[in-house]
C-alpha cells in the first residue's frame, strides 16, 4: 500500500535522525575527554546520510512512478581538525611544553546541530501524522 | 541484441498468459477477496502485537518502530472494517428487494 510506503519512508528518516541525535550526544558528553582508548583526545564525530541503496524491483518502479527514496547513515565520520591546545601543566594528559589536546567539539555548534536534528525528526513525524490524517480521510469516502 | 527479437523468445508469453487467468481464477470471488484481506490484516495485527511485545520486553530498538506497526494495523484494521460494513449494505439492500 501506498500509505505504508510513506511510512517507511519517513521511518527511515526518524532512524537516520535518532543516530545523528545520538552522535551529538555523544560529542557533548566527550567535549572534556582528553584521552581515548585509541590514543590522543576525543575527535568529533559526525554522520553521513545517504539514501537507500534499492533493489533492481524498487528500482524499477521508482523510476516509473517517480523516485522516492529512505535514507540511512552509511557512516559516522571523524573530524580531521586538530585537537585544541589548553595551558594546564598540572593535568595528567599535559605535554612537555604545558599544553592539553582537547577535543575539537565546539559545544555551541553542537546544540545548533541537535536542534537541527530535532526539527527533522519532528518534520517526519509529521509528515507520518498527514499520511495517517489522508488514509482517514480516504476511509470517509465510505461513511 | 537480435536474440531479443528472435520468435523464440515470444514462443514464452503463451505460458504466462494461462499463469494469470489460473490467479483470476483463484481470486475471482469476493469472499475469497475479504478472506485474503482478512488475513494480511490479521498479519499486521500481529506485527503490532510482537512490536508492543519487544518494547514491553525492552527488546525494541526504535521507539518509532512500534509505532508504525501500530498505525500500519490501525488503519488496516480500519479499512477492513469499512469494506465489511459496504458489504453488510449490499446484502441488506438486496434483502430488501421485491420479489
Amino acid at each position: 500500500m501506498d500509505i505504508l510506503n510513506t511510512f517507511r519512508i519517513s521511518g527511515s528518516a526518524l532512524q537516520a535522525q535518532s543516530l545523528r541525535l545520538n552522535t551529538i550526544s555523544s560529542n557533548l558528553a566527550n567535549v572534556e575527554t582528553t584521552s581515548t582508548p585509541e590514543g590522543g583526545p576525543y575527535k568529533k564525530k559526525s554522520v553521513y546520510f545517504q539514501s537507500t541503496p534499492l533493489t533492481f524491483q524498487e528500482q524499477l518502479e521508482g523510476n516509473l512512478q517517480g523516485s522516492v527514496q529512505g535514507v540511512q547513515v552509511s557512516k559516522i565520520t571523524e573530524d580531521p581538525t586538530p585537537p585544541r591546545k589548553v595551558y594546564n601543566p598540572s593535568h595528567p594528559d599535559a605535554g612537555e611544553d604545558g599544553y592539553v589536546e582537547m577535543p575539537n567539539i565546539s559545544v555551541l555548534e553542537e546544540m545548533v546541530d541537535m536542534m537541527s536534528a530535532t526539527r527533522s525528526y519532528q518534520a517526519n513525524v509529521t509528515s507520518i501524522k498527514m499520511a495517517k490524517r489522508m488514509a482517514m480521510k480516504a476511509l470517509e469516502i465510505g461513511r | 541484441m537480435n536474440t531479443i527479437d528472435s520468435p523464440g523468445t515470444i514462443t514464452l508469453l503463451p505460458p504466462k498468459a494461462a499463469d494469470t487467468s489460473a490467479v483470476s481464477k483463484s481470486t475471482s470471488g469476493f469472499g475469497d477477496m475479504l478472506a485474503s484481506m482478512l488475513d494480511k490484516v490479521d498479519e499486521t495485527q500481529k506485527a503490532g502485537d510482537q512490536a508492543v511485545a519487544r518494547l514491553q520486553s525492552g527488546d525494541a530498538k526504535h521507539l518509532h518502530e512500534v509505532m508504525i506497526a501500530v498505525e500500519e494495523a490501525d488503519i488496516s484494521l480500519r479499512m477492513f472494517v469499512q469494506m465489511r460494513n459496504k458489504a453488510l449494505t449490499a446484502y441488506e439492500e438486496i434483502m430488501r428487494m421485491q420479489i
